[in-house]
């Protein structure tokens, strides 16, 4: 009998990716595990944000897009007939670009709760003061709630939309490259806030930046080309790469 | 899910366009064969007279120029919201659409005014082959309110081919200029398509949305000023009649066209 920590959560079995003629990933396997960090690390185009983009299917907005393979979320097969508005209130996702809406701070991080029907102002107080505090934001925005976001800095911003996808309480949260357009301290922030949101839910992690992926992550996947070079225990990685190539990259050598 | 190469995709652009090219160009000789048989039999019942009234009630009529012109904007709105917001791109019927909104938007409005004049008279002649086909004393008096349904028939056409073609391009950009990130993090969270469009797409393109739809509008006051002053110069040695109409059309259009070129404006200044 497998833990709860040993189970996976997603399961992607010989996955291809096709823009047109334009093949992003080729046959990829691997498994995501419960409450761990997976991270995806590889340099620029190699399909890290294709990938993950693939598992909410949000690239079904994407003209040209076709993919064979199979993903299994919770054991169940991702098809044509999958209602993606129930899988993606469970598989959250964070960009790198901090995206708010043109409604208030607060209104903001309501928006989940919102269309999810809850609508009692008590209630969604209780939820937006519950994941802005989690996040660290609420002392800081706690007076300019009915004020837009645009003041804030874009690493408050970024805090702002993990909370705002917080509140949708997801299995699975992926981040794609969410320190991309931060500095160093609010990196800090966002880096210790991955690690305590482990214990809520599994967390995905695309990054380029090698450092990053061996500070949060338990599992990392290195992408190159769009092919999984390999996949394991993110120390097994960083320490004891098997293939020549992650070896490369991790050591700086490669992309 | 469908998939294109860039080749295939510029293939089949270049075949629709075609088609669509097609399709106009034998609508409009098609209207104009109904012309020439709607004059060359009926020469004495498309008098000047007729014209006259036929004109005056066509498009003298500020609400129904309005009414029509807002309904084909409100049809034109939904179709360009179906095409873009459910259509994938690479769709054909899509595809055929917007390339005959292309021919469309290009053609001068004035000529849809004539558009208007041939369709009412090829209607005209029909009805009136079908009153000569059944001369019952009381379908003589009937006549006027007969016309009346042509008038609407012709007009509504006329606003189908015209204004909605605006429409539908004007809205289609509004909706392509709501940036691909907002409804991305708005789908993330959960949103259904539905729930995108009304609380995000909407209410960010909605001024662009409304800009089109005057503009559309003010250029169907536009042809109807045009027509109406040009009978008026044309029949009537004194001025006054329709001029005052005329003069009216004309500034409803101005000021729908001011007003949409403010919108857009003021919209441009605060997002940049």
């Amino acid at each position: 009998m497998l833990s709860e920590k040993e189970q996976s959560i997603l399961s992607i079995r010989n996955l291809n990716i096709w823009y047109g003629d334009n093949q992003i990933l080729s046959s990829l396997s691997f498994d995501v595990q419960q409450k761990r960090v997976t991270a995806f690390i590889g340099p620029a185009n190699s399909g890290k944000s294709t990938l993950i983009r693939c598992l909410n299917r949000l690239n079904d907005f994407t003209p040209n897009f076709r993919f064979t393979g199979e993903i299994l979320f919770k054991g169940t097969l991702l098809g044509a007939s999958t209602d993606t508005t129930a899988l993606r209130k469970q598989i959250g996702m964070v960009f790198r670009k901090p995206t708010l809406f043109r409604h208030s701070i607060y209104e903001n991080v309501a928006y989940g709760a919102r269309i999810a029907g809850v609508n009692q102002s008590e209630h969604l107080d209780t939820i937006v003061e519950k994941n802005l505090r989690k996040t660290g934001l609420w002392d800081e925005v706690e007076d300019i709630l009915d004020e837009t976001p645009e003041q804030l800095s874009i690493g408050q911003q970024q805090l702002l939309c993990i909370a705002r996808a917080l509140v949708i309480e997801p299995e699975v949260l992926i981040f794609d490259e969410p320190c991309g357009e931060l500095d160093p301290i609010e990196t800090v922030k966002v880096e210790t806030l991955v690690r305590d949101l482990k214990n809520d839910c599994t967390l995905i992690f695309a990054t380029n930046k090698r450092r990053q992926a061996a500070r949060v992550s338990d599992m990392a996947g290195f992408l190159y080309g769009g092919e999984l070079i390999e996949f394991g225990a993110t120390e097994k990685i960083f320490t004891n790469p098997q293939d020549n190539r992650t070896e490369q990259y991790v050591t700086g050598r490669l992309g | 899910m469908n998939s294109m190469t860039p080749r295939a995709e510029r293939k089949q652009k270049i075949v629709l366009q075609s088609i669509a090219f097609i399709i106009l160009g034998i609508v409009f000789v098609g209207l104009w064969h109904a012309l020439k048989s709607a004059r060359a039999p009926s020469g004495q019942v498309v008098s000047e007279a007729i014209l006259l009234s036929a004109l005056s009630s066509l498009f003298n009529n500020l609400y129904i120029v309005l009414s029509i012109s807002l309904v084909a904007i409100l049809f034109g709105i939904a179709c360009a919201f179906y095409l873009e917001e459910w259509l994938p791109a690479t769709n054909w019927i899509r595809r055929l659409i917007e390339s005959l909104v292309a021919i469309l938007t290009g053609i001068p409005s004035l000529a849809y005014g004539i558009l208007a004049i041939l369709i009412f008279f090829s209607y005209a002649d029909t009805l009136k082959k079908a009153i000569e086909a059944f001369p019952l004393p009381e379908n003589i008096g009937a006549i006027p309110s007969q016309i009346e349904t042509t008038v609407f028939y012709a007009e509504a056409l006329t606003f189908v081919l015209m204004v909605m073609p605006l429409t539908i391009k004007t809205t289609q950009e509004a909706l392509r200029s709501v940036a691909t990130p907002i409804r991305e993090a708005a789908y993330v969270l959960g949103a259904s398509q539905w729930q995108v469009l009304t609380r995000q797409v909407v209410p960010i393109a909605f001024t662009r949305i409304l800009a089109g739809g005057c503009r559309s509008m003010s250029r169907a006051f536009a042809m109807a000023a045009l027509l109406v002053g040009i009978y008026t110069w044309h029949y009537t040695t004194e001025p006054g009649g329709m001029s005052g109409r005329f003069i009216l059309f004309l500034s409803v259009a101005l000021f729908l066209s001011i007003f949409s070129s403010t919108l857009i404006w003021r919209h441009t200044s605060d997002s940049a």
